[in-house]
């Protein structure tokens, strides 16, 4: 595929050199050098349950929490607030309303999404409730604002090989988890994409929103790469409101 | 309905933009890397509705003529049969005059369309609505992102094979080429859905043939040929322009998530 064509080359230039190295494929770079993150990626963790170290419960796997040190360091109040979500997740969670799931929360849910990349904007688009996020990659401003997303505004550069990604303007309407983790509009994240070869990416967050924190965290994690053989995308078009007793409609099941 | 409103005022926005679109681009299209005509940019169907297909009012219209009791007759979008009727079959015709007066009356939740519950519409419907849409190349695939509903469709253009047949996916599953500046899909797996307000459908065993063929650097005709043995006597075919929009910035558009409980929508009397 002409897409692996100069990742290749580096490979071959590569391992002659550095014969240890070549294991791991070398990452795949666009025609300006850049690293070249297009594909299909998701994560293998239980992040969208709960970010921080949790047990198994029933229908919820346990892990290993994504949180660098394993604290949220929530003001006081937030932190009751944290923990009465928790208890009544049931009804409060808003994924269970099918909403964008907010950002970074987008990233680790449990299912793939396809990186798009151009040198002027980067392309996310999310099997989840067919998410697309738009990361400007041309060296322009937030808009001013306020403006409330729910996937915020995402405005990225190139620090060597790492896509930085600045993100605001965020409604206070997602949740980090199912577990209640939250976070208000004044919310700030930093994303930070480093592949290490050619098939995973060390995705790292700083959390910043001085209303609920007492300051900033951390959050890291492996993005993989799908490589099964004609891997693609499907659809998770979220079932609030019991839409899927209702549709297709002309329900034709006699008809057939 | 109020959503007839909202379609208009669209309308207005972007018939201005129309004007301003027109930037010079060079045609014929430059090549990209893997060979495919680069069509990419931000596009949008002109006379464009979800109203009707053989009488394709847009929403202001439709609104106009309820206001004022006279018809709006437009030139039909079916080019195929020629008379521009769609081909139902006798039971299906039936179906689609009790779906119409379902849409008007609603009173049950899966008589409101699913473009109000903001759930994908699919393909073609996709293709005839105001909103515009976006198309990015990568070497293999042509992508068409829409800023209505976040609606997307991946349409990988290496032959690979469709899905197994059981699968119904809302947006369909399309494997292209290129013809010249001419994308042919070829799309199946799709969900039965409507296609007009007026309650025209197909069921999930209509298999669609699209070829968007691009003009010149700002134009495109959108054809689709419909063929569902389930409902339809024929293949049917319909057309409808496009034109390039501004390249701005899209900026976040969620419809979802101002959805409220179905019970508001129906028609209690």
């Amino acid at each position: 595929m002409r897409l692996w064509f100069p990742s290749l080359l580096v490979v071959a230039a590569f391992s002659s050199a550095q014969p240890s190295a070549a294991r791991a494929q070398a990452i795949p770079r666009t025609a300006d050098g850049k690293p070249d993150l297009s594909g299909i990626w998701q994560v293998l963790n239980t992040a969208a349950w709960d970010i921080q170290d949790h047990a198994a419960q029933k229908g919820a796997p346990g892990g290993p929490g994504v949180v660098e040190g394993n604290e949220i360091p929530y003001t006081p109040a937030a932190l009751a607030q944290k923990k009465k979500n928790y208890e009544q997740r049931a009804t409060l969670d808003p994924e269970t309303r099918c909403y964008l799931p907010g950002v970074p929360h987008i990233t680790y849910m449990p299912y793939p999404f396809q990186i798009v990349q151009k040198p002027t904007e980067v392309t996310i688009l999310y099997e989840y409730v067919h998410t697309v996020r738009y990361i400007f990659t041309n060296n322009t401003p937030h808009p001013k604002g306020p403006i409330e997303w729910w996937l915020g505004d995402s405005r990225g550069r190139w620090e060597g090989d790492t896509l930085v990604v600045d993100v605001v303007h965020f409604n206070d309407q997602t949740w980090f988890d199912r577990a209640g983790n939250f976070h208000s509009e004044a919310l700030h994240v930093v994303e930070r994409y480093t592949p290490t070869d050619a098939d995973h990416i060390t995705y790292a967050v700083t959390i910043e929103d001085p209303t609920v924190f007492t300051r900033p965290w951390n959050m890291s994690m492996v993005l993989y790469r799908h490589k099964e053989k004609n891997f693609q995308l499907y659809e998770y078009e979220c079932y609030g409101f019991d839409f899927e007793k209702i549709y297709p409609y002309p329900d034709l099941g006699a008809a057939r | 309905m109020k959503s007839n409103l909202i379609v208009a005022l669209g309308i207005c926005v972007l018939s201005t933009a129309a004007l301003v679109g027109q930037e010079s681009r060079p045609w014929p299209p430059q090549k990209l890397s893997d060979g495919q005509p680069d069509v990419q940019g931000i596009w949008a169907a002109t006379m464009a509705g979800s109203t009707s297909l053989t009488n394709p009012i847009s929403g202001g219209e439709d609104f106009d003529q309820r206001v004022s009791g006279k018809e709006i007759k437009r030139p039909s979008r079916i080019i195929d049969p020629p008379d521009g009727q769609l081909p139902y079959q006798p039971w299906a015709a039936a179906r689609q005059k009790q779906e119409e007066k379902d849409y008007e009356h609603p009173t049950r939740p899966e008589h409101i369309d699913t473009q109000h519950r903001c759930l994908l519409s699919g393909i073609p419907r996709l293709y005839t609505i105001v909103p515009a849409y976006k198309i990015v190349q990568t070497p293999g695939q042509v992508i068409f992102i829409w800023d209505e509903y976040h609606a997307y469709r991946v349409i990988p253009l290496d032959n690979r094979p469709h899905p197994a047949s059981n699968v119904k996916l809302w947006m369909g599953d399309g494997r292209g080429h290129w013809e010249g500046n001419t994308l042919v899909v070829d799309t199946t797996n799709v969900r039965g859905a409507r296609l007009t307000y007026i309650g025209d459908f197909y069921t999930d065993n209509a298999h669609v043939t699209e070829r968007m063929t691009f003009n010149d650097a700002n134009t495109m005709t959108y054809e689709a040929t419909v063929t569902d043995p389930t409902v339809f006597t024929r293949p049917w075919t319909m057309r409808i322009v496009h034109k390039r929009r501004p390249d701005d910035e899209v900026w976040e558009n969620s419809c979802w998530e101002g959805n409220v409980n179905p019970d508001v929508w129906l028609d209690k009397k």
